[in-house]
């Protein structure tokens, strides 16, 4: 192939490979954003895809395309979330690698739901332990998520937050979704944003709102933002909403736009969390850069995502979370002070911010761009 | 987040830790009035697991074979005779009919399938009964995994065969391991020899107590860290306390798992108290207590020879202790 960057023989640069280029999807706009800022910084950055989601065509070239322009002292940087063919080229390579190691849920969350994501998590363990030792820098979003990489053999580690643009959120929410959350009266909207998938504990969240219901807001609603790549739990999760009488108080929304997003986090009274695994929370820090309060339960990076912006639960039975749920709804200082924080820990990891610590982190193994 | 007059002042917004433990106490205690006042009695909580478990393949929330067995009881009789409500004009009195006209095909099926749902059950029961009798029998005869011995005048930085180690591991391709590494004496020797080392312990508190600057060192199991690694990860391993009092099995899984994790030409260093040392007054206490006891040199020579490594045995400077030095066999050149 030509040379992707057009600079065959030029200088050494900053490469980031990754399994699946995919919008709106936290691995695939750090990605995006972390390219922005090596470039700003004076490297050149390409992007190498397994494969690209037609959304994204142009942003990302295939990865044997990096045989024609690889130089010895270039940098390459995996993002590494799952198990992928990517690794195995990696492993092949001489050059440098920095993982960038954004979590991958443990095959024993996936229970019986999903046999063949835990397989693939099995996969993905097996060659973070390969990847690791040879890498020269692991990169984590979070400390919970440096633990793996230095069980994995990873002998220098640094923590830089994920870059969320979450000032894609302050576009005009999507009018229409908008007005339909509000045109549903009383009752407070509570709100979830991530996959449906056994781990993030949706059912657990239908089960709160059935309790909250009961006890004081009879027409709360919950808003499950989310593809749904487990059919089992899916059909699981629609027949406890059946079981407990609560369809029409439950909505299953799938996959939505930026827009949508931004008028689900606009009309939200509360932004509820009981995922029993996070390796950092991308929605929990959309929530509080929207100004949307924090219940969450303590599971894996999200205290030290949250950082005391929220309430974070030590358990997730049904009448403690109602309970906090309530407490922040009907406690007009706390909410105030858990959205002013929500905002000021948002900030705190700006993406300008995050992306000045991820260049400098790499910077460190890779020298000066040139 | 606040401490604050309230929603219009925001400004006021400090870290306050103090009143979020106190929010969270407030809720617990909310929580608790809910339980004791019938409100939402745990029973009904547990009801709500429960209801889920039913559409669920695995048993969830800790929930056991009990749990399990429960729902298969339940599920185990299947009833032909479908709920009729409609929301519709008529729906009920058509639905009856249908049901009616099909309760002698529906029936027998149904009846069949029940049959076949209380054998299994019956069958999971007898299966569980056997279980618990066979976990009753190896509960007695199950032997503990060995602890970590503590023999302080050999585990420190000035023992004899600290250099010993020091040099076998100083040229490895990899990282070296040291288990059980204390408070890191030997990851720091090593380190200062330009060895990149790490340690781990599982000893409690051990590794938090100790100075950390710049060490790796990892509270953790011996066994569990090697399983956690990746095959051919490590360059070396050096051993001591760790092998002395295990008993057959656990020495066993421990030797596969070194043969696995290290690297062709990778080291093993094992330090262990001899066997007339083990009952002498030089042993630690735990000596008494463990499972098992230390293996005469050249027993760990054959052993490992026999698992792939190529072992010798340094002259030891006392008789209370010894030292075995093991390569791993390069991985032979395909023909």
């Amino acid at each position: 192939m030509s040379d992707p960057a057009g600079h065959r023989g030029g200088p050494a640069a900053v490469h980031q490979f990754v399994p699946a280029l995919i919008p709106r999807d936290a691995t695939g706009s750090h990605t995006l954003l972390l390219r922005q800022a090596l470039r700003a910084a004076g490297w050149r950055s390409e992007i190498f895809a397994e494969a690209t989601h037609e959304e994204l065509v142009g942003e990302s070239h295939p990865i044997v395309a990096y045989d024609d322009v690889a130089r010895p002292d270039d940098v390459l940087v995996y993002q590494f979330s799952t198990s992928s063919m990517v690794a195995e080229y990696l492993l092949g390579r001489p050059e440098r690698i920095v993982l960038d190691y954004h979590n991958v849920t443990r095959p024993d969350l996936y229970g019986g739901w999903d046999p063949e994501g835990a397989r693939r998590s099995t996969e993905a363990f097996e060659q973070l332990g390969r990847l690791a030792p040879r890498a020269c820098l692991g990169l984590a979003d979070s400390a919970f998520n440096e633990e793996d990489l230095r069980r994995a053999g990873c002998r220098r580690t640094a923590v830089v937050p994920v870059l969320v643009d979450v000032q894609r959120l302050d576009a005009v929410p999507d009018r229409r979704v908008l007005a339909r959350l509000f045109a549903e009266g009383e009752g407070a909207d509570w709100l979830f944003v991530g996959r449906l998938v056994p781990s993030k504990a949706q059912h657990r969240l239908v089960e709160a709102l059935w309790a909250a219901r009961r006890l004081y807001d009879p027409h709360a609603r919950l808003h499950l933002v989310g593809a749904a790549p487990t059919p089992r739990y899916l059909r699981a999760l629609r027949d406890l909403v059946d079981d407990l009488g609560l369809t029409g108080a439950v909505h299953l929304v799938g996959e939505v736009t930026d827009d949508a997003l931004a008028a689900y986090f606009a009309a939200a009274d509360v932004y509820v969390s009981l995922s029993v695994h996070e390796g950092f929370g991308v929605p929990l820090l959309e929530a509080m850069a929207a100004g949307v309060p924090v219940v969450a339960r303590r599971a894996g990076a999200v205290p030290a995502t949250v950082a005391g912006a929220g309430l974070v639960l030590e358990r997730d039975d049904p009448g403690v979370v109602a309970a906090a749920v309530h407490r922040v709804l009907a406690d007009p200082a706390l909410r105030a002070g858990l959205v002013a924080a929500g905002r000021a820990r948002a900030a705190e990891l700006s993406l300008a911010d995050g992306g000045a610590r991820a260049v400098a982190a790499i910077a460190s193994v890779a020298g000066a761009p040139r | 987040m606040a401490e604050g007059p309230g929603a219009d002042d925001p400004t006021t917004v400090t870290d306050d830790a103090d009143r979020l433990a106190q929010v969270m106490a407030e809720i617990d205690d909310e929580v608790r009035r809910q339980r004791a006042s019938g409100d939402l009695p745990a029973r009904v909580e547990r009801e709500l697991d429960e209801l889920f478990l039913q559409h669920s393949p695995v048993a969830g929330h800790g929930g056991g074979l009990d749990d399990a067995l429960r729902m298969v009881d339940a599920a185990a009789f299947i009833d032909p005779v479908v709920p009729i409500a409609s929301n519709k004009s008529g729906g009920a009195v058509v639905k009856k009919g249908l049901r009616t006209l099909n309760l002698w095909y529906i029936g027998y099926v149904t009846h069949q399938v029940s049959r076949f749902a209380t054998a299994v059950s019956r069958s999971l029961h007898l299966v569980d009964e056997r279980l618990q009798s066979l976990e009753r029998q190896l509960s007695a005869q199950r032997l503990p995994p060995a602890e970590v011995l503590d023999v302080g005048w050999a585990h420190r930085p000035d023992a004899w065969w600290v250099p010993v180690a020091v040099d076998a591991v100083s040229s490895v391709p990899g990282r070296v391991l040291h288990a059980a590494s204390g408070d890191g004496w030997l990851v720091r020797a090593l380190g200062d020899r330009g060895v990149d080392a790490y340690g781990v312990d599982p000893r409690p508190g051990i590794v938090s107590r100790a100075e950390l600057e710049g060490t790796d060192l990892r509270e953790e199991d011996v066994l569990e860290h090697l399983r956690a690694v990746a095959p051919a990860s490590l360059g070396g391993v050096v051993l001591s306390g760790v092998v002395d009092g295990m008993a057959a099995g656990e020495r066993q899984q421990l030797l596969s798992l070194l043969a696995d994790r290290v690297a062709p030409e990778g080291v093993l260093v094992l330090h262990s108290l001899a066997p007339a040392a083990w009952s002498s007054e030089k042993a630690p206490v735990a000596a008494d207590l463990a499972p098992g006891r230390p293996l005469r040199p050249a027993s760990w020579a054959s052993v490992l020879g026999a698992a792939g490594f190529d072992a010798t045995v340094p002259e030891p400077a006392t008789a209370d202790d010894y030292v075995v030095v093991a390569v791993q066999r390069p991985v032979p050149r395909p023909r």
